[in-house]
């Protein structure tokens, strides 16, 4: 073959696998999104996940009866109804001024009736008395988004002062020497680790040992450790960038160590900062299976830090619950979208905040 | 005027030779002594994160294996079948899958990946370079149950169309997954290395006669090879802990060796996260030792990539 044909084949091939690249991001996207679209609605990025079962009392001004309670508007209630299937009726309109909006539950805590709600059974207590059963639907992400959102503060008020201070102490305090460069070699070697390990360990030694059960103070101490060469990495790179001339010459106005650094160093690294964080909050938000090994798969908002109630599946492990043990994979991929849409978010900004940065160093 | 006086104060505190008080400038001396102190712990917290994360997998790992009623090690690491209910743990074939299952994805992923960053780096003009290089960074951000579902939806099906077997979960359709998702760190590991290279070395080389190509393949990719090393071996890395994506679509049968590309598989990482959640006693301490064999390799892979990267350094 001649020097130009071939050269030609292997510029086609150089094409072919950049070509290759964009269409399997592409193809990735395109897929979640089809798949997924369906199963967005308002509903589901609003409700929670179960459906929620609760008898309330109903009290009215004007006479009702268990029979008013049918299709159309019920005037007494000051609500529309629609019937639907499973023998129910569907709130479909709420007067504003409807007596259910003061409805009490069983232990006579309120307990609002919302427009969506439906009516599973209706006894009548007394002329203007109504119990109503009232059902209202789940099928929502609320429970695990918030799990997501309490996984992400918490990992990071661990992990976040913890990574920036070991870069502080790496390029402020600590110059060459032994001790530094077994911290780099533990810090590149945590980086390595896949988080299914990370997963056996939080399970064995938070789980377990520490007594947390399946908890997102396990899940976020377990994240912590898996975030820090993250941020150690990212903190130090800013902290390298700040020209020394900075520090020398706040010393040699007579600031401390401690002043320079909290003075003149940190408010220069702000932004390299944020983008440490940013990342790692991507890398809480995509993270699963150290967090299946963790936190647990209970589609539920935790109620406390650690122990028996405070476990929480987070989105990405609701994505996989609902692969793996329902196949549902229109709602997981629903999932996907709310996954995807963060994630793009999240490299925006930090994009945008890294060229704002490289843009004031080039001035 | 506040901040003048704050100045001043500034100025008397750092004075090393304590004109105006010697207590305060102990007193300083000690608060800065502790605030290092506290950098230092908080520095020693990755060291103390890795060596227990060692013991601790390892000491649960290592049980089985000892005491009265150890279970032989080498019929955990030669065996080819897992059955916890009749005390079988054989992993063998788990870490054939492993391997198999990674170079695959290394084959692949390598050779698209380099040719990628090449076109970024040298032949792509401006306006591909800015559609490819976000693009790249979203493949690499997109978490791995997203390519779990993709695999699932979109490669699980193709592979099963042209398939012998009747299932679609399948050591290839875990390798083409595991290219795909290797390939962002080999493209943007790549890239850099490749831009690194000086650009005399281009006009150099041009200049005697040879061609763009030739140039790419005979000047640059040698000269940035460490870099590419490095690159591989991060994706070895990845490739070979990955859980979630390839659990959705490798099948994970009980036991068997992988006769072709077409068998279902079963990596050491799946088996971990299948069984975990329910397992106990001696179950659970083998899912354990199924960790640490994952540990040795990816200890390997990273003493690899240090050996390699110390090599790029000292050569600078």
């Amino acid at each position: 073959m001649s020097r130009k044909g071939k050269d030609n084949l292997v510029k086609g091939a150089i094409y072919a696998s950049a070509g290759f690249t964009v269409l399997v991001l592409i193809v990735i996207i395109g897929f979640i999104l089809i798949k997924g679209l369906s199963g967005i609605s308002w509903s589901f990025l609003t409700r929670n996940y179960e459906n929620k079962t609760t008898y309330v009392t109903v009290s009215t001004t004007a006479a009702v009866s268990t029979e008013d309670v049918k299709e159309g508007y019920v005037e007494p209630l000051g609500i529309t109804l629609e019937a639907i299937e499973g023998n129910r009726l569907e709130i479909t309109k709420l007067d504003k001024d409807s007596p259910c909006k003061a409805a009490l539950n069983l232990k006579g805590v309120s307990y609002s009736i919302k427009k969506g709600d439906l009516i599973a059974s209706v006894t009548s207590l007394d002329d203007t008395t109504l119990r109503i059963k009232i059902v209202r639907p789940g099928g929502g992400i609320i429970p695990m988004a918030v799990t997501t959102l309490y996984m992400i503060v918490l990992s990071l008020v661990i992990s976040a002062p913890i990574g920036i201070l070991s870069a502080i102490f790496l390029i402020e305090y600590a110059k060459h020497g032994k001790l530094v460069s077994i911290i780099h070699f533990a810090i590149e070697n945590l980086a390595g680790i896949p988080s299914i390990i990370y997963g056996l360990f939080g399970t064995l030694f938070f789980v377990k040992i520490c007594q947390m059960k399946y908890s997102i103070l396990a899940g976020a101490l377990t994240l912590s450790i898996i975030l820090l060469p993250t941020i150690i990495t990212t903190t130090e790179e800013t902290l390298k960038a700040i020209p020394k001339s900075y520090r020398e010459s706040s010393l040699g106005l007579g600031a401390t160590k401690l002043q320079t650094i909290s003075k003149v160093v940190l408010p220069n690294a702000l932004s390299g900062i944020l983008v440490a964080i940013l990342l790692s909050i991507g890398r809480i938000v995509g993270e699963s299976a150290a967090l299946l090994l963790t936190a647990g798969t209970i589609a539920q908002i935790p109620k406390a830090l650690y122990g028996n109630s405070a476990g929480g599946a987070t989105l990405t492990i609701k994505m996989y619950t609902l692969m793996k043990e329902e196949n549902d994979l229109t709602t997981a991929c629903a999932i996907g979208i709310v996954l995807l849409v963060i994630i793009i978010v999240l490299n925006f900004v930090s994009k945008t905040i890294t060229r704002k940065l490289l843009r004031k160093k080039g001035a | 005027m506040s901040r003048r006086k704050g100045e001043s104060v500034l100025i008397n505190e750092g004075n090393p030779e304590g004109i105006i008080s010697m207590n305060r400038n102990i007193k300083r001396d000690v608060f800065e002594k502790i605030i290092e102190t506290i950098f230092l712990l908080c520095a020693l917290v990755g060291v103390i994160s890795v060596i227990a994360i060692i013991i601790f997998v390892f000491y649960k790992g290592l049980q089985p294996f000892i005491g009265e009623d150890a279970y032989s090690l080498w019929d955990f690491i030669t065996g080819t079948k897992w059955a916890p209910g009749k005390d079988i743990y054989g992993i063998f074939y788990m870490i054939v899958a492993s391997v198999l299952a990674t170079a695959g994805a290394i084959v692949i992923g390598v050779p698209v990946g380099v040719l990628t960053a090449v076109f970024i780096a040298e032949l792509a003009p401006k306006g591909a370079v800015r559609i490819l290089k976000p693009a790249v960074e979203l493949l690499a951000g997109i978490p791995s149950i997203l390519y779990g579902a993709f695999g699932l939806g979109v490669i699980v099906p193709m592979v099963k169309a042209i398939s012998p077997r009747v299932h679609g979960q399948s050591l290839l359709a875990v390798i083409i997954v595991l290219a795909i998702m290797v390939l962002p760190t080999i493209i943007s590991l790549s890239e850099s290395a490749i831009s690194a290279v000086p650009k005399a070395y281009w006009e150099a080389s041009l200049g005697m006669g040879a061609t763009q190509i030739q140039t790419i393949f005979k000047v640059i990719l040698p000269a940035a090879k460490s870099g590419i090393l490095s690159a591989t071996v991060l994706g070895i890395g990845r490739a070979i802990g990955e859980t979630m994506a390839v659990m959705m679509i490798a099948g994970n049968p009980t036991q068997g060796l992988p006769q072709s590309i077409w068998s279902m598989i079963r990596p050491l990482t799946t088996n971990i996260a299948m069984e975990m959640s329910y397992s106990s006693g001696r179950q659970q301490e083998m899912l354990f030792a199924t960790g640490v064999i994952l540990f040795i390799f990816i200890m390997i892979v990273n003493l690899v990539l240090l050996r390699i990267t110390h090599k790029a350094g000292e050569k600078r």
